[in-house]
């Protein structure tokens, strides 16, 4: 038998390539010649070795492609891999405390410049920053006041609030979501519906960092419905359409644009950038998608460009919902079922809408 | 409880491993390696040798996993630390310089995972030899047995890319590719 054939012999074998019949042979071969025998475990011990080369290059590879990645981004903390010798100074103590001290006021002076550095920086960003919520002065007072002639069934107080917003309905017993800046530091709330009905209401949840509050309308008078929208739990895309509703007048205005970024101002994960146009008083309104879906809460713009809003997410919201005391839970199940809104056209959509829409009138 | 959150994720680090999944290997390397350029710094050891330490313990941390033992007895970080000073300790020892050892370089790694490295070395040895023998043969031998064994491609596709007729061919020649490293191989090895 020659090498070649012995050697395809035996990888048949080990590989199982063999039929029982060559099988029973070729074992018999071994058993009868050792130095066949041998050459099959010599074989083995070669592909074993085979294979762990096999695994090991492969590893390495990879490896190495992991580490040429992580040496990009990778800010070396070596020290220079070859230490220069070191050069002896001898120091005389005068001349050491004279160094600390000037290494001393060096290191105030760099610690306050940072840190006055940083309030200027901050006070900037607060500046570029700008809620949305209205205050509402003397000419809409007296518009006001007219609506509330008209309506006088259910009426307003006749001081028509110092700040205004707006919510939105989150259940159908009376839960209102608006944004924590629109209701801070209240005495009363009010909401007013587009009829001009006017509901006493009270903050019962708030969550100031993601900059949203939940009310609860506590007039027995109101009439809560079900609601034709759903909370959307994941997340709204760059690039998708969606349009608010909210009372920077007295009337309710629509507006539309476009999710422009995944994260808010100064690169804040917890809400959207929307290009949409956005003016005092739209705090708090709704950011819905085209099914219909709440995406978002419009919270804010940046003041030094135009057309920058942001909304914080609705996966925001609906943690808040979870996260309340259950016995103020409004009870919701906010799957996308429950949304009648999906197909309509825009204007049917925006007046199913309407009504679940609030002005929120505060009073301090 | 964050204690045994920690062990879990270990745990499912290792068996992402065992499945050969990159992203389980990327996060174990990124997370590990820093830690350990760090101490090879500190002991005076350049950005490469760290490099290639930790890929060592990266190596023998695969082959355990391979085997399928996942009883860290420590955390994965704990164990990769461990590993390499303890191989560390031994390039110092044996190094052409004699350093005095550190005291924190102190021992403590279990018999169990001193095997390991043990075992490692040997193989590693072996690995080395096998790695000058693929490393003289000749084309197509090289490729097709790396396609075979490192890149795991099946015979039949082997014989498309190399153009033979079909799959029987292909094995042919891999069979007088296995000959020739086999002498290779044994050549070095005996020796």
């Amino acid at each position: 038998m020659n090498e070649f054939s012995l050697i395809r012999d035996i990888e048949r074998y080990l590989e199982g390539e063999m039929n029982e019949q060559e099988k029973t042979a070729f074992e018999a071969l071994r058993q009868s010649d050792p130095a066949v025998n041998e050459q099959v475990l010599a074989h083995q011990q070669l592909i074993k070795q085979l294979e762990y080369f096999g695994r090991r290059s492969a590893l390495q590879e990879k490896m190495d492609k992991i580490h040429a990645g992580l040496a990009n981004k990778h800010v070396s903390i070596a020290p220079s891999s070859t230490p220069e010798p070191k050069k002896v100074f001898s120091i005389s103590r005068r001349l050491l405390i004279n160094m600390a001290a000037a290494a001393g006021i060096a290191l105030l002076t760099s610690v306050s410049t940072i840190a006055l550095m940083q309030r200027a920086s901050r006070q900037k960003t607060t500046a570029e920053y700008e809620d949305v919520r209205r205050v509402l002065n003397h000419i809409q007072r007296s518009q006001n006041a007219l609506i509330n002639d008209i309506n006088s069934s259910k009426k307003a107080p006749a001081n028509p609030g110092t700040y205004g917003g707006t919510g939105f309905a989150v259940s159908n017993n009376g839960y209102v979501v608006t944004n924590y800046h629109v209701i801070a530091g209240a005495d009363s709330i009010y909401i007013q519906n587009t009829k001009g009905e006017a509901f006493k209401a009270a903050s019962v949840f708030e969550d100031i960092t993601a900059d949203l509050a939940i009310l609860k309308i506590t007039d027995s008078t109101f009439k809560g419905q079900p609601l034709p929208y759903s909370l959307k739990p994941q997340r709204a895309m760059r690039g998708e359409q969606v349009f608010t509703l909210g009372y920077p007048r007295d009337e309710i205005v629509y507006g539309e644009g476009y999710i422009s970024a995944q994260t808010g101002f100064n690169g804040d994960s917890a809400a959207y950038q929307v290009s949409i146009p956005v003016n005092p008083g739209n705090s708090g309104a709704p950011l819905m998608d085209n099914k219909g879906d709440v995406v978002g809460i419009v919270t804010g713009k940046q003041t030094t460009a135009d057309g920058i809003a942001f909304a914080v997410k609705s996966a925001h919201l609906k943690r808040l919902l979870e996260q309340m005391p259950k016995d103020k839970l409004p009870k919701k199940e906010w799957n996308h079922k429950n949304n009648k809104l999906e197909g309509l056209s825009r204007v049917e959509q925006v007046k199913k809408l309407e009504e679940f829409v609030y002005m929120v009138k505060v009073y301090n | 409880m964050k204690h045994n959150q920690n062990i879990e994720r270990d745990r499912e680090l290792l068996l992402g491993l065992t499945r050969n999944d990159d992203r389980a290997l990327a996060t174990i390397y990124t997370e590990n390696y820093p830690s350990i350029l760090r101490m090879v710094l500190q002991y005076n050891g350049s950005e490469d040798d760290a490099k290639d330490l930790f890929q060592e313990a990266m190596i023998v941390l695969y082959e355990k996993a391979q085997k399928g033992e996942f009883d860290l007895y420590s955390k994965l970080k704990t164990y990769l630390y461990a590993v390499c000073r303890h191989m560390w300790l031994k390039r110092l020892q044996t190094g052409s310089w004699q350093l005095a050892l550190p005291d924190e370089l102190e021992e403590v790694l279990p018999a169990d995972d001193t095997n390991a490295i043990a075992e490692h070395e040997e193989k590693d040895q072996q690995f080395r030899i096998m790695e000058k023998a693929m490393g003289s043969m000749g084309e197509p031998c090289k490729t097709i047995l790396e396609d075979y064994y490192v890149r795991k491609l099946s015979m039949q596709d082997i014989a498309e890319k190399f153009g033979y007729t079909n799959s029987e061919n292909a094995k042919n020649q891999k069979y007088k590719c296995l000959m020739r490293l086999k002498k290779l191989f044994f050549e070095q090895y005996k020796s």
